[in-house]
């Protein structure tokens, strides 16, 4: 069967049969490997897709369900070669070691300073709790996730010429 | 060539643009500062690649067969089903690899293939390799692998293991390696210890559990007869020597690249992908890939040794170690893989940072067969800091002294001695690290806050 | 009901392979004509930091931004064997290898550079990627032209270097001189609530301090700090691969349970350095001393908070509660 969507921001039409995972979807055939998979049982996070504006594992998601979703890959994140604020926030937190699951908790991240960008430690805690990381011990994800939400305070500022 | 779709291709981070300064960019010293890491950008933007990110045009897949018993005879492989399945390029048994030698880190005691009158040893070994066209093909194919064992008493743990009736794991018995530690006068020091403690602390399997499972692309080069390996190793140039060794090929003809790698922990010192990619790239002489499933990761690679650890210390009443006799018991698993570094360099540690001048120790590291046990951070000595930290507490309630106070009045200083006898001259800061940790936390004496 | 408790242990790690095996690192540094800095070293980086760490010491020796430098670390076929990423061993053992090989390009810098300048190697500095006469600091070379002069002679600008030191094995009794290159020092403070009625822990505060001899870059030190803590708090507090005849009970993230960001606790770290180890400025190596104590520290301050000594990992809700209820019946 066919389906179509747009992945950071690109309409694709593709073939895939009902078993197809939405994982496998964006590695194999879009070709974007910065989506991971790190357990297949949608425990780990590793594989965090933001779908239609939710924190998505896409190892559980059959990519028929996938049919006319909009969805934003950790390729999508930057634009025009601009890091967005929250991955400059990981490089200067210290935040990434082995980065494996550094995509899944950058979108984690993104999703949560969408929602609520005036969060407290706690909020973050709870809003990366389905991601997990064996390298870091999380607390530099956290500073990185509130030094993200500081920046986008003074963006947002500037922004507005205030 | 320029239209090679086969490029040897290098994958590791290589942005390094952003190593700066954090704050301070006209700096002249870099050592001793927050310089950012390297490979950040590479990692926060998706464009770092991992050996699972590899696929090349024409890529096969790889599944593995594994034991059907944690301790069996394998008396037959029936792959004639599993041939029939469409998609499926090669079915590899031991019969097909009569060449291949087998693995290992310390000790080359894993089979590459189990072959028909061998034993599998744990739930983990390998009987067959799939090749298909695609994962699903080599899936239905492995599934159809009908196999017939004769099976064997399984040794769960290290004390059946040790017995005079337990079937033997491996020809040499079910003990790895054996390893003593004898200083001082320990019958002596225990006459004169004032309190004697003694406790058995027991430890688990423990998965490193990095959140990269192991995987690779292999493609045999036949024109320069080299077979490229894309996959993680804590060690390349080792992996390299025990896969040439075990194919019997020169070093050169296995080429390693290491692509990024989602952490290791110690799990990624054992060769896991490595030799199965090697020689199904061989006999195709197309890329092959093989990934694993984090079952798969967790059933097959390297564990944290539960070790069995036996404390008998001896303090004098003012609060001064005297003596200290420990024994530890790891549970090895099927193979040898670190194991013959791991426990004993957990008892040459069974004392922690404290003077004691007379120990006696004795280690085993045992074969079960339970999934292996190697590497992982601490490497024995994590084992073992759980049985002597809890015995310096326990002492230090029955002494009624400050636990903290008991610590500082036994710690090493330069010039003190190891379990091994290593006078200690350089950098022992241990005293500080307590004050510090004291004043940090503002613990004050045997009072709570 | 919740109570309180802490606990302390401190630990010691002796890095390196030791016991007298053969335990090495080689690395090579070369200055190209196109404005890059290439260290070649086969030490795998897992995610600790290696990379960044020998852009470090390369960078200070030869006194240039570490922007420059460029790590091809790993390939057999292009590197030199470094020895594995264990024990500890990559800080300590590569770090060095590249300082020395660091050091070894920076004397040929100044020997190719006198040349150029007619001078002897006092009369000349070197700073920024830029060789020049003391006295007349406008008058300069780049390291790239430095490079390119000697590319036309077929000459690299370029340097090995390594770091091959002695330990010995044991006698039969455990003893030797040297059995391992230096030991890690490591106090930790684990402040917990234990809850009495479902037997979970609840961590607050972990205070660590560290004898690393000097920190190379303090951020991925405490990175190092919080992330094997945190493994060791896993140790302590949930993981086990639950083998029951041979077959794993558990092989998935559904029941191998690990820490997530809401059960770790706050941190505060200080760095003891003396600068006195024989590694690269004075590092020691801190790699698996992060997680050592954290198991032991929690397993005291759960005694400390509720009386129970648990000689069994992991301290599990479920063993933690059982214990209790035990303590319980027995108090009555």
């Amino acid at each position: 069967m066919q389906i179509t969507l747009r992945v950071n921001g690109e309409e694709r039409t593709l073939d895939v049969t009902p078993y197809t995972r939405l994982l496998d979807l964006i590695r194999e055939d879009l070709g974007l490997t910065g989506v991971k998979e790190g357990c297949g049982k949608g425990e780990c996070g590793a594989c965090t897709v933001i779908m239609n504006g939710e924190l998505t594992a896409s190892c559980l998601v059959p990519a028929p369900q996938a049919d006319g979703a909009e969805i934003l890959t950790i390729e999508g994140l930057a634009a025009d070669g601009k890091l967005d604020p929250i991955q400059e926030s990981f490089i200067e937190a210290g935040a990434v070691q082995c980065g494996f699951c550094i995509p899944g908790m950058v979108l984690a991240g993104k999703r949560l300073l969408d929602e609520n960008p005036n969060p407290n430690e706690e909020d973050v805690r709870y809003g990366l709790s389905g991601n997990i990381c064996r390298c870091t011990g999380y607390a530099k994800i956290i500073d990185a996730v509130m030094m993200a939400a500081d920046k986008l305070k003074v963006e947002g500022s500037v922004n507005n010429g205030e | 060539m320029a239209n090679n779709k086969y490029d040897v291709k290098d994958y590791y981070c290589k942005h390094t643009t952003r190593c700066t300064v954090e704050g301070e960019k006209k700096s002249k010293r870099f050592v001793g500062r927050n310089v950012l890491k390297a490979d950040a950008e590479d990692k926060v933007t998706g464009e770092a690649v991992y050996p699972n990110d590899i696929t090349f045009e024409d890529t096969l897949y790889l599944k593995v067969k594994r034991a059907v018993h944690p301790h069996a005879f394998l008396k037959d492989i029936d792959i004639s089903e599993a041939k029939k399945v469409k998609g499926v390029v090669d079915i590899i048994t031991a019969e097909d690899i009569p060449e291949v030698r087998k693995f290992g880190l310390i000790i080359r005691d894993q089979p590459v293939l189990v072959g028909i009158g061998e034993k599998m040893r744990y739930m983990g070994d390998a009987l067959a390799v799939v090749v298909a066209e695609n994962k699903e093909a080599a899936i239905k194919a492995r599934d159809l692998i009908k196999v017939k064992v004769e099976k064997l008493e399984i040794i769960t743990n290290p004390f059946r293991a040790m017995e005079d009736d337990a079937p033997d794991i491996h020809p040499d018995g079910n003990i790895l390696i054996t390893h003593n530690l004898d200083r001082g006068d320990v019958e002596a020091a225990f006459a004169e210890s004032d309190i004697i403690v003694e406790k058995k602390y027991q430890t688990q399997f423990i998965d490193q559990l990095p959140m990269q499972n192991e995987a690779g692309t292999a493609f045999y080069d036949e024109k320069k007869g080299i077979v490229n390996i894309w996959a993680a190793t804590q060690w390349l140039h080792d992996t390299q020597a025990d896969i040439a060794q075990s194919l019997r090929l020169a070093k050169g003809q296995v080429r390693i690249i290491q692509p990024t790698i989602g952490g290791a922990f110690g799990k990624k010192e054992d060769v896991s992908v490595h030799i199965h990619l090697a020689i199904a790239a061989i006999r195709t002489g197309r890329p092959v890939k093989f990934t694993y499933t984090r079952e798969e990761s967790m059933i097959t690679q390297s564990k944290r040794h539960p070790i069995t650890i036996y404390n008998k210390t001896g303090v004098s009443k003012d609060g001064y170690l005297k003596a200290w006799e420990t024994k530890f018991i790891g549970d090895t698993g099927a193979y040898a893989s670190s194991g013959p570094a791991v426990v004993h360099k957990g008892m040459y540690h069974a004392t922690g940072p404290y003077d004691v001048a007379n120990i006696r120790g004795i280690s085993h590291a045992v074969y079960t067969n339970n999934t292996y046990c190697g590497a992982m951070r601490g490497f024995g000595t994590t084992q073992g800091a759980f049985a002597y930290e809890s015995q310096m507490d326990i002492l230090a309630e029955k002494l009624e002294m400050d636990p903290a106070q008991f610590r500082l009045q036994n710690v090493y200083h330069i010039g003190s001695s190891t379990p091994n006898g290593q006078q200690l001259n350089h950098s022992v800061n241990a005293e500080e690290t307590i004050k510090r940790v004291m004043e940090l936390s503002g613990w004050k004496g045997g009072q709570k806050e | 009901m919740k109570k309180y408790g802490r606990g302390l242990a401190t630990i010691m790690f002796g890095f390196g392979y030791g016991e007298g095996f053969p335990d090495h690192s080689i690395a090579s540094i070369e200055i190209k004509e196109d404005e890059r800095i290439v260290i070649r070293t086969a030490a795998a980086d897992v995610g600790q930091g290696v990379i960044t760490t020998v852009i470090q010491i390369a960078a200070e020796i030869l006194r240039i931004k570490p922007d420059y430098f460029e790590v091809i670390q790993g390939d057999t076929h292009t590197t030199k064997n470094s020895g594995s990423t264990s024990a500890t061993r990559q800080t300590y053992f590569t770090g060095n290898a590249v300082k020395k090989a660091a050091e070894n390009l920076l004397a040929n810098i100044y020997h190719y550079g006198s040349l150029e300048f007619r001078s002897n190697h006092p009369e000349i500095n070197v700073e920024d990627g830029k060789i020049y006469m003391y006295d007349d600091p406008d008058n300069y070379i780049t390291y790239w032209d430095l490079a390119r002069t000697l590319d036309q002679n077929g000459k690299k600008l370029e340097a090995e270097g390594s770091f091959f030191p002695v330990t010995y094995k044991p006698d039969q009794e455990g003893q030797a001189d040297k059995v391992y290159v230096a030991y890690t020092f490591l106090s930790q403070v684990i402040e917990v609530e234990v809850d009495t009625d479902t037997g979970m822990i609840d961590l607050l505060n972990v205070y660590t301090a560290i004898d690393l001899g000097k920190a190379i870059n303090p951020k991925n030190v405490e990175g190092q700090i919080e992330g094997g803590t945190v493994q060791g708090l896993g140790m302590g507090m949930m993981e086990e691969q639950v083998i029951q005849d041979g077959i794993t009970l558990n092989p998935d993230m559904s029941d191998y349970l690990v820490p997530t960001s809401v059960d770790i606790p706050k941190f505060k770290h200080y760095l003891v350095e003396d600068e006195d180890s024989e590694g690269p400025f004075g590092a020691k190596g801190v790699g698996e001393p992060t997680l050592i104590a954290a198991a032991p520290a929690l397993a005291n301050a759960v005694y400390d908070a509720v009386g129970i000594r648990f000689f069994e990992l992991p301290l599990s809700p479920s063993r933690v509660k059982k214990a209790l209820q035990e303590k319980a019946a027995e108090d009555e």
